[in-house]
């Protein structure tokens, strides 16, 4: 599938990219990472004037995350239905409203396996939209300008860049999970303790 | 049903870790591997113009490995013998298709040879200094 992309951005210059960069913000698998990387050597390599890249890209991502924060929001009531009595799902609400702003920001490129539910979750819980759109855009600025920058930085050789972040971000996402499970786990032992106490 | 909700969290909780364990395990290594792929990959210097063909992938166009490699589009098509009109935005996956279907990897492969063939030679690193020719000394 990305390879299909990447002709088409060769022949299409940045407006492909900004559409591309839209449908990944919506969950469809285009390869979004792929062709950042890919536009900052194509940038290099003088076929992408990069300012336009980095504008239209960017325009295409926040576009799309904003669609996904707005399906969270009007699916919110069926959401509120569903779990909104639950504990864990008021708990992991509040827990989310406490750290939004940095699960934006850091799921738009470092963890950005998980950037769709973070949207659907933000515009579920009542989030601050000027607040979403803030750590977003800064969010995907920071994805455009450091992937493409590596793609840009290393030119013909940008395959082995991308090859390299796509572990990381699995490698950072393990770690997310691991450190998010023992969390868990030291808040349930103390919660143990305190019932036996009481 | 207390006991039974302990358990589920308990499930979720160790699920968890193991995820998170299995994960960073398998990328840990997978991007270990990808770095250590960089040893003498530095980045190219600027402005240097291409001249590795292993480089040179499925989903490329000719005139993209044209400005790439600095070779004449009309060499590449020449080679693969195709007319360039309504080519020129065809990946080299698709020229295969559709002009070699029944020769897998053709088209790449002849690319990959014309392209080392034709590409001009290497640039020397500097421009080569000036050298002043020693003077005569004036006869005394």
């Amino acid at each position: 599938m990305s390879e299909f992309f990447l002709t088409q951005v060769i022949n299409f210059g940045a407006p492909l990219i900004g559409l591309i960069l839209f449908l990944g913000a919506l969950g469809f698998p285009v390869g979004a990472s792929v062709v950042v990387i890919a536009a900052g050597a194509f940038s290099q390599q003088g076929i992408l004037d990069w300012p336009s890249a980095i504008l239209i890209g960017l325009i295409g991502a926040v576009i799309g995350d904003t669609l996904s924060y707005g399906i969270g929001h009007y699916a919110k009531d069926w959401t509120q239905q569903r779990f909104g009595t639950s504990p864990a799902w008021i708990n992991a609400s509040q827990s989310f409203q406490n750290n939004a702003g940095w699960a934006i920001y850091l799921t738009r490129w470092l963890i950005t396996a998980v950037a769709i539910p973070t949207n659907l979750i933000a515009g579920g819980s009542e989030y601050k939209f000027s607040h979403f759109l803030l750590y977003d855009l800064t969010g995907e600025f920071t994805w455009i300008v450091l992937y493409g920058g590596l793609g840009y930085w290393f030119g013909s050789e940008w395959e082995l860049v991308y090859d390299f972040i796509s572990n990381f971000g699995g490698l950072v996402l393990g770690i997310a999970l691991l450190g998010f499970g023992i969390k868990q786990a030291w808040n349930w032992q103390e919660k143990k303790k305190q019932a036996l106490e009481t | 049903m207390f006991a039974q909700k302990n358990l589920k969290q308990r499930a979720i909780i160790i699920s968890l870790i193991i995820l998170g364990v299995l994960f960073t395990a398998f990328f840990g290594m997978r991007a270990f591997r990808a770095l250590k792929k960089f040893d003498g990959h530095g980045p190219p210097p600027r402005e240097k113009v291409e001249t590795d063909v292993e480089l040179i992938r499925e989903w490329m166009t000719v005139s993209f490995i044209s400005k790439t490699y600095r070779v004449p589009e009309k060499e590449i098509f020449d080679a693969i013998k195709v007319s360039p009109l309504g080519s020129h935005d065809k990946s080299l996956k698709e020229l295969n298709n559709d002009y070699y279907p029944d020769k897998d990897g053709f088209v790449m492969d002849t690319v990959k040879a014309v392209v080392l063939e034709k590409q001009p030679p290497p640039q020397p690193d500097s421009a080569p200094t000036a050298v002043s020719t020693p003077k005569t000394p004036a006869a005394p």
